[in-house]
């Protein structure tokens, strides 16, 4: 509900908090930011959002893949992707994101740390959509 | 860690300390403000990094720019609001775009991808990014079809007020949302959208939305719209694997909303 309102009185200020296609609130919980360090798996790069899959391995060696979610190509070009360069497969990554509602091994990334220490935005802030 | 992220900011710093050059507004033949050009209109914070926004504030301080007026909640009916407040409820899962449905005006403007504006003598184009849409608004006193069947974007007649654009769209259908989660209309609805150049990189864009059916008065929003040099229309095709409407159908089998 507290995003839901947050967006309604945003309405069209400039800066005010959109989303390229749908509801964040609904499908995303703001309140629990989650980092997962990992290897990428596969990446599905297409609209209206790309999804990355990512192998986190825990401290029993038990591996679990998060799928994370992610800006459709035409923004992330704009953030400085490129499509098959700057993320590939067997790539080891650090993501920030937050959790989704009905799946616990989903998120909506933010941004991707890589290993030579890049970091980039790879999607949009937590709160966000439905305007 | 610390560290390298206080040089960051200081390298950024001095690099906002420059002045925005500040041009005039171009002008047609004609002696109209040229509103051609790529533009957006919202959602800058997820397309632009923080220098960027920066610097965006430091234009608007150089240009005397002032605020646009704050956004005021939709005047809706009380039995109209109620079914907003329920729409708010269920956090936008209900909202059109989210089934990839063309958004109406004024929402298409504030979508977070950029739009081309292209003027002619006789007409002003728009061409969107988000769901390949486009916009034809005569300007050679023409009034609206008398054939208009309801339409995602209405239909459109502009024309110009000393240096402004306004433009009077109506023929709406009612699969769109105003703007902001759970803003219904009926087909009553009539926009009238008021563009200005106020300065080279900016318009003031105004939107004054009037529908009987639902609103106590007309609904007014402003935005910004920012010129975006070296920008392009590119594509984004939302249909092609959304998944949001298995996962609605999902959600709401759980208490999500509580």
């Amino acid at each position: 509900m507290k995003f839901a309102c947050v967006i309604a009185l945003s309405l069209l200020a400039g800066t005010s908090a959109v989303s390229a296609h749908h509801s964040f609130a609904a499908e995303y919980e703001g309140d629990k930011p989650v980092t997962i360090t990992g290897t990428v798996a596969k990446i599905d790069w297409h609209n209206p959002h790309i999804y990355f899959y990512v192998d986190v391995k825990d401290a029993k060696g038990v591996v679990t893949q998060w799928k994370v979610e992610g800006y459709p190509p035409n923004m992330l070009v704009r953030q400085g992707w490129k499509k098959d360069e700057t993320m590939k497969v067997g790539d080891t990554v650090k993501v920030f994101g937050w959790r989704a509602r009905a799946n616990p091994t989903q998120a909506a990334g933010r941004d991707v740390t890589f290993a030579d220490g890049k970091k980039l935005n790879c999607g949009p802030p937590a709160g966000t959509g439905g305007q | 860690m610390a560290i390298g992220i206080a040089i960051l900011l200081a390298g950024s710093a001095i690099a906002q300390t420059q002045k925005p050059t500040l041009k005039p507004v171009p002008r047609t033949a004609d002696g109209k403000p040229d509103l051609s050009g790529v533009w957006v209109g919202g959602g800058f914070a997820l397309l632009f990094g923080d220098a960027e926004l920066e610097a965006i504030k430091q234009y608007d301080a150089a240009a005397g720019r002032k605020p646009l007026p704050p956004p005021e909640p939709p005047p809706y009916k009380p039995d109209a609001e109620k079914k907003r407040q329920e729409f708010l409820a269920r956090k936008g899962i209900d909202d059109p775009m989210a089934r990839c449905l063309l958004s109406g005006v004024p929402r298409i403007t504030v979508r977070p991808l950029p739009f081309e504006i292209i003027q002619q003598p006789h007409r002003v184009v728009i061409i969107y990014e988000v769901h390949h849409a486009f916009r034809f608004i005569p300007t050679d006193g023409r009034g609206h079809p008398d054939d208009m069947e309801p339409s995602y974007l209405g239909d459109s007649v502009g024309r110009w007020e000393g240096d402004t654009l306004v433009v009077d769209v109506t023929g709406f259908n009612t699969n769109t949302w105003l703007v902001g989660v759970g803003t219904f209309h009926s087909e009553k609805l009539r926009v009238t959208e008021r563009y200005t150049r106020d300065t080279h990189d900016t318009i003031i864009y105004e939107a004054t939305m009037e529908d009987p059916e639902v609103l106590t008065k007309p609904w007014k929003q402003y935005a910004t719209l920012r010129l975006r040099p070296g920008e392009r229309i590119r594509e984004y095709e939302c249909i092609e694997n959304n998944e949001d409407i298995q996962r609605f159908e999902k959600l709401l089998q759980t208490d999500f909303n509580k």
